[in-house]
């Protein structure tokens, strides 16, 4: 038998809030003062080092004025057809750079390049997002001297990606109507973070039990700022609504 | 498996600060996780192990200390649950705003020195 795996886990509740070593009084944390034992006191961001990844992307962002939208989704729910719509809008007159992150294979880079656009493929292998200081280096080595958008297409997956900001201005959310209304309340956080919510194969509601309004009340208590757009690819039904917000978005920043 | 870019994050934290402070040992790490986090403590328990052996963080505990999600009703005030919720965990009423459990972060840590 293994010995049981060294972690406690306790609940913080409003202990935290008292003052002066709240957390001493739940009573696990009183062993000092014994020997040689000395408390530290961290207090950082166990995100710390991709949070500076971030920051570097940020500012080579801000320097070329390149406007920079990160889609998370599960897989297949249209991230790379959103990918496909904006660039047969922007082309020609935004310049789009486009940086596919999936865990294996170069086949959404080969599918975005036959739009003739500058793109990168990240193969994450293990992980199960894209990290900063991944894509700070595939920007460094991509020609953005035309770019003034940049779309990065994270691993599909609703969970990690999430808790990774990759300096973007904008994150996109995906959730498709095959996929089932349950999504924000099973993953909060992508919904909470990302400025937009986009429901997509919305030609698929009459075959589906997918209740919009559910998605619309949780998706808004998770963040009330979030602005929502259904869509089909198919019909084209919402896509200009959703494309038309995409470009005023870059405009307002960047001109 | 995201658990494995925390507990290498964690661990590089750990030596990094044990060695700042000329520790020889790392006896304790507390974390402060939000319950969003979607963080399996006992994956990242095993995960951290694994990655400490043979440096001076060897065989730490974890202490995590849970960040719950904050409930801001406009009926019934603020009050706390361990999940996502939609509705005042008081009143049960909807018109709630819902904030916090997205921490990530190492509080402190015990050493011999």
């Amino acid at each position: 038998m293994r010995a049981p795996l060294p972690y406690k886990v306790r609940s913080l509740g409003h202990a935290r809030r008292r003052k002066n070593g709240g957390h001493d009084r739940c009573g696990i944390l009183t062993r000092m003062g014994t020997g040689g034992n000395v408390r530290i006191d961290v207090g950082r961001s166990i995100q710390q080092s991709a949070d500076e990844a971030a920051a570097a992307i940020r500012a080579l962002l801000a320097g070329r004025k390149i406007y920079a939208i990160n889609l998370i989704s599960s897989p297949g729910s249209g991230k790379t057809t959103l990918i496909e719509a904006l660039l047969a809008r922007f082309d020609g007159k935004g310049g789009v750079a486009v940086v596919e992150g999936d865990i294996e294979t170069e086949i959404d880079a080969d599918r975005i390049r036959k739009h003739g656009v500058e793109v990168r493929q990240i193969n994450t292998r293990s992980s199960c997002h894209i990290q900063p200081s991944r894509l700070l280096s595939v920007l460094r080595e991509m020609d953005l001297s035309e770019t003034r958008l940049l779309l990065v297409e994270n691993v599909g997956n609703l969970v990690c990606p999430a808790e990774v900001p990759l300096g973007e201005d904008a994150r996109v959310v995906l959730l498709s109507v095959t996929e089932g209304d349950e999504k924000p309340l099973k993953y909060p956080l992508v919904f909470r973070t990302s400025d937009l919510l986009v429901i997509t194969k919305t030609d698929l509601l009459p075959y589906v039990t997918f209740d919009v309004d559910r998605v619309r009340r949780a998706a808004r208590a998770a963040n009330p700022a979030v602005e929502i757009f259904e869509v089909s690819a198919t019909t084209g039904a919402g896509m200009s609504a959703l494309l038309d917000r995409i470009e005023a978005l870059r405009t307002a920043k960047n001109g | 498996m995201h658990e494995l870019g925390v507990a290498n994050e964690i661990l590089d934290v750990a030596l990094s600060e044990a060695e700042r402070h000329a520790a020889k040992k790392v006896t304790s790490i507390r974390l402060l996780v939000g319950v969003l986090r979607s963080i399996e403590p006992g994956n990242l328990s095993f995960l951290f192990e694994h990655l400490a052996r043979g440096t001076p963080a060897e065989g730490a505990l974890l202490e995590i200390v849970e960040e719950p999600v904050r409930v801001e009703c406009e009926a019934c005030g603020v009050s706390e649950t361990p999940s996502f919720t939609l509705e005042c965990p008081r009143c049960k009423g909807a018109d709630v705003s819902i904030k916090g459990g997205d921490s990530l972060s190492i509080l402190s840590m015990d050493v011999d020195s």
